[in-house]
């Protein structure tokens, strides 16, 4: 068993609120924050509601060229900004030690570049900005150059687990000593690519989405990041911060090795992912973490047939006793960021010892054997579990605590 | 790094490229010193006449999977499963027993390609016409799984994408999959694929390249020399122990890695315990400077050698270097394109590193041993 | 009838195409053969580009798996649904 990784700080944007506070406090009210429509044009008969950021994203632009970053990278910084921030570290001390830096995104390391390529096609010469801009965004290593860090950069991209895996993997690196911090999270934009991409096959809601739920047809995208600052409890000793946040106590991961697109029906994976977590940490005070111990799970949840069914399953199997929910329906699906914000809404909601009832929830599904829970509960307990599964067939789980109560 | 003493191992390695398919292959280019770049006679819309490019053929492929198999499989994930197959062959480790193997795959630029046809189904017929096959094969990942299902590999699986420390960065992970004991055995490798827009009408647009230019003159910083390259470079890692009974012996084993700012003085004082390094220097004029810079600073006191002629340039060559370097440990002999004239090479081989820079100065560096020495 | 007959041969040729089916040829498709499954082998993936196809080649929508279903049986069952679709457009 490995100690815990410290969670020194969170940075959280996303549809439901420009930080974390506001992001639970508006899920805890009951507020789904969705647009009938993106803001792109589509020509698709009906448009499907997404889930986009509303807030006026600083431009961190470079000082030559005017460059600008993709909307991806720029979501990126404003997680790692306030998670920064959020830590109390300074900014000159952080940079004198091994930081890391691992991301997980979907669109951020895509060529997500329609115009350019039409106008090549037509045999324009088009300008050259949106590949250059490509160039320049990868997610991790935007923010470790932002910030002056010097360490490992790393872009996880798993598809929708993306965010899991990277904080997962972060962990495992300051486990093995790799560095002193990490920054690990996920970042994603809304764009005509993915739009289409799920659109073409026929998982998008033209609902607000419905995880879990009998009549739920679909997911509806969404866009945002997050960030954890990690670090192993020495170097928070050593750097004398307050206590951490809460702490990245396990982590697993596991293939179906089934189909692209859609889950083993079993969710073998998954199953695989859950045992692995558990089985990988301790709690803070050195004690083996059992299923009975999960105060709750954070689901994947996305609102398609075959997910919810399969997770379903699983948990009927693995934690028929635990209350869960989805957050997508706050959300919306963040796909390489998903894995991140719901690890960073798992932590706040341990914190506040409540979660907000699972959105868009009406009626059990007869062929899943549980349902989520349907207005804001209670729980005690300082374990619980966030797990993400992906097309490709991942699965990864992380397992999350907090300081317990003295 | 980690205290412990524990040795990571190389035992087997598969590649494919413009050099052809296979290791041997790849060895016969290395001794010539480059590959042959093919002429397509192609022109982009406006005009301008396609590159010489080194392409992979992947029609091995099916020696290890079934023709069926593979229909939705595009280019970019075929050469990725070529690789991965070639390694696993090499190493002798059956197809078969694959249950609790990792699997990290790393890229540059993911299924460029599939990405472009996506957004042909797009513009051509309009935002219903989406193809979802295309869509689903365009995500990085689909490499990763391709591997998972066909080798029923149901262990961890990651893939990266860093542009040019796209391998090392998935070697970290790689690292302390092994060293924590996630998996005994990882298979681990990179692709890139050479796609005409990103690696041929780009590059013409940004660094002036010379449709003559046929060979990448690595150590020529003033130009732009690179040839696009595509393929897929694996290995398979394992964890060994003290207390391992040996089986093959490995090409050697992974003993440094180490990645992010360094000055061109400091990364050359650090490189000196090397017997050989082999440099990604790959006719790109955006990281010359960095070559050219760690190349005076090091003077004559290793020797320099670049393989990339033999492969080309792709985000993801230095997966290439690092096969490259498992070879001259097995062989015990120096392979590539050397930069000086005179170049004192130490008998026996011990240690070469490979270190491959990014265009904005960041660096990636990889060392491999013969003799399994603590991980530092 | 001449109508369902002519869209039966346009669709084998078109499923071997689009979907990359290069092993087959179009008279090795029986009319009712099972696509999915035992018969052609396709599946879920298969489903959703099928719909993306039926549009493009014959302007007929399958709006999702519920109406796709029957639909997707057979080559026969497929011809038959969109020429009933043209005609009632």
């Amino acid at each position: 068993m490995y100690p815990a990784v410290c969670v020194a700080g969170i940075g959280c944007i996303c549809a439901a609120g420009d930080t974390l506070q506001q992001a639970v406090d508006s899920m805890l009210r009951a507020e789904r924050h969705l647009g009938a429509a993106p803001i792109f044009a589509t020509t698709h008969a009906e448009p499907y509601p997404v889930f986009p950021v509303k807030k006026e994203l600083s431009h961190y632009a470079f000082s030559s060229a005017g460059m600008r970053y993709m909307r991806t990278a720029n979501l990126g910084l404003e997680a790692a900004h306030q998670a920064i921030e959020q830590s109390g570290i300074d900014i000159e001390q952080l940079r004198t030690l091994k930081v890391g830096v691992c991301m997980g995104t979907t669109v951020g390391s895509s060529m997500d570049v329609e115009a350019f390529y039409a106008d090549y096609r037509q045999g324009a010469t088009p300008d050259m900005r949106p590949i250059d801009c490509f160039y320049n965004s990868n997610p991790a290593a935007v923010i470790s150059t932002y910030f002056g860090f010097n360490g490992p950069q790393q872009t996880i991209v798993n598809a929708c687990s993306s965010g899991t895996d990277a904080i997962g993997t972060a962990a495992m690196w300051l486990r093995n000593g790799c560095c002193d911090v990490v920054l690990a999270g996920g970042a994603d934009e809304l764009c005509r690519t993915t739009y289409n991409g799920f659109a073409a096959l026929q998982i998008s809601s033209p609902q607000p989405c419905s995880p879990f739920s009998a009549e739920r047809s679909g997911l509806n995208l969404g866009e945002g990041a997050a960030v954890l600052v990690l670090a192993r409890a020495e170097v928070i000793k050593q750097l004398a911060l307050a206590q951490p946040y809460g702490y990245v106590l396990g982590y697993g991961s596991g293939s179906d090795g089934w189909h692209l697109t859609a889950p083993h029906p079993e969710g073998r994976g998954l199953q695989q992912a859950v045992h692995e977590a558990i089985a990988d940490c301790a709690d803070v005070s050195g004690r083996g973490v059992t299923l009975d111990r999960l105060a709750f799970v954070n689901t994947h949840g996305t609102g398609t047939k075959d997910n919810d069914r399969v997770e379903g399953l699983v948990l009927a199997q693995l934690l028929p006793k635990t209350p869960f929910h989805s957050t997508k329906g706050y959300t919306g699906h963040t796909l390489g960021a998903a894995g991140a914000i719901e690890a960073a809404l798992t932590l706040e909601f341990l914190q506040r010892q409540q979660i907000p009832a699972s959105a868009g929830f009406n009626v059990q599904d007869p062929a899943i054997a549980l349902s989520p829970v349907t207005s804001n509960t209670s729980f005690t307990g300082n374990i619980a579990l966030s797990e993400s599964l992906a097309f490709g067939g991942n699965n990864a789980a992380l397992i999350l605590g907090i300081a317990e109560a003295s | 790094m980690s205290t412990e003493s524990i040795k990571i191992a190389i035992e087997g390695v598969g590649c494919v490229g413009g050099f052809g398919c296979g290791h041997t292959a790849f060895v016969s280019a290395l001794q010539q010193g480059y590959a042959k770049a093919q002429l397509e006679e192609k022109v982009h819309p406006d005009g301008s006449a396609f590159l010489p490019a080194l392409l992979a053929d992947t029609s091995r492929l099916t020696d290890f999977v079934a023709r069926r198999a593979l229909r939705r499989i595009d280019h970019y994930a075929r050469m990725a499963l070529l690789g991965g197959y070639l390694a696993l062959e090499d190493a002798g480790v059956p197809s078969s027993a694959c249950e609790k193997l990792g699997v990290i795959v790393a890229s540059g630029y993911g299924a460029t390609t599939t990405t472009i046809n996506f957004l042909d189904s797009v513009i051509d017929n309009g935002d219903s016409y989406a193809s979802p096959t295309n869509f689903s094969n365009s995500v990085h990942n689909v490499a990763a799984a391709y591997l998972s299902m066909q080798l029923q590999a149901l262990g961890p699986s990651l893939t990266v994408s860093q542009f040019e420390l796209s391998i090392c960065a998935a070697l970290q992970s790689a690292v302390c999959w092994l060293e924590q004991g996630r998996v005994d055995k990882v298979l681990i490798g990179a692709v890139d694929e050479r796609n005409a827009l990103l690696n041929d009408y780009c590059w013409q647009r940004s660094a002036a390249s010379d449709g003559a230019n046929t060979q990448i003159a690595p150590f020529d910083y003033r130009r732009q020399s690179a040839i696009a390259g595509e393929g897929a470079a694996f290995l398979l890692l394992s964890r060994r122990d003290d207390n391992t009974s040996c089986g093959n012996t490995p090409y050697g084993y992974i003993t440094g890695l180490d990645s992010g700012r360094c000055t061109p003085a400091q990364l050359a004082a650090d490189s000196t315990a090397a017997d050989v390094l082999v440099l990604g220097a790959d006719g790109q004029l955006a990281t010359a400077d960095s070559y050219s810079r760690l190349a005076a600073d090091l003077g004559e006191v290793l020797p320099l050698v670049s393989c990339a002629p033999c492969y080309g340039s792709l985000p993801t060559g230095q997966a290439f270097d690092l096969i490259a370097a498992a070879l001259m440990l097995r062989d015990q002999c120096v392979y590539g394109v050397a930069a000086g004239s005179k170049q004192l090479v130490n008998s026996p081989l011990r240690t070469i590193s490979a270190l491959k820079f990014a265009p904005d100065g960041q660096f990636g560096q990889i060392t491999l041993s013969s003799q399994a020495g603590v991980y530092a | 009838m001449a109508k369902v007959e002519e869209i039966k041969e346009q669709l084998k040729v078109i499923l071997i195409d689009d979907l990359n089916l290069d092993d087959i040829t179009p008279e090795e498709i029986g009319d009712n053969d099972p696509l999915f499954g035992d018969g052609l082998g396709l599946d879920s993936l298969d489903a959703v580009e099928m719909a993306v196809i039926v549009q493009k080649h014959f302007g007929v929508e399958i709006k999702d798996m519920e109406e796709g279903r029957p639909a997707l049986q057979s080559v026969q069952a497929l011809a038959n649904f969109i020429v009933d679709k043209q005609e009632k457009a």
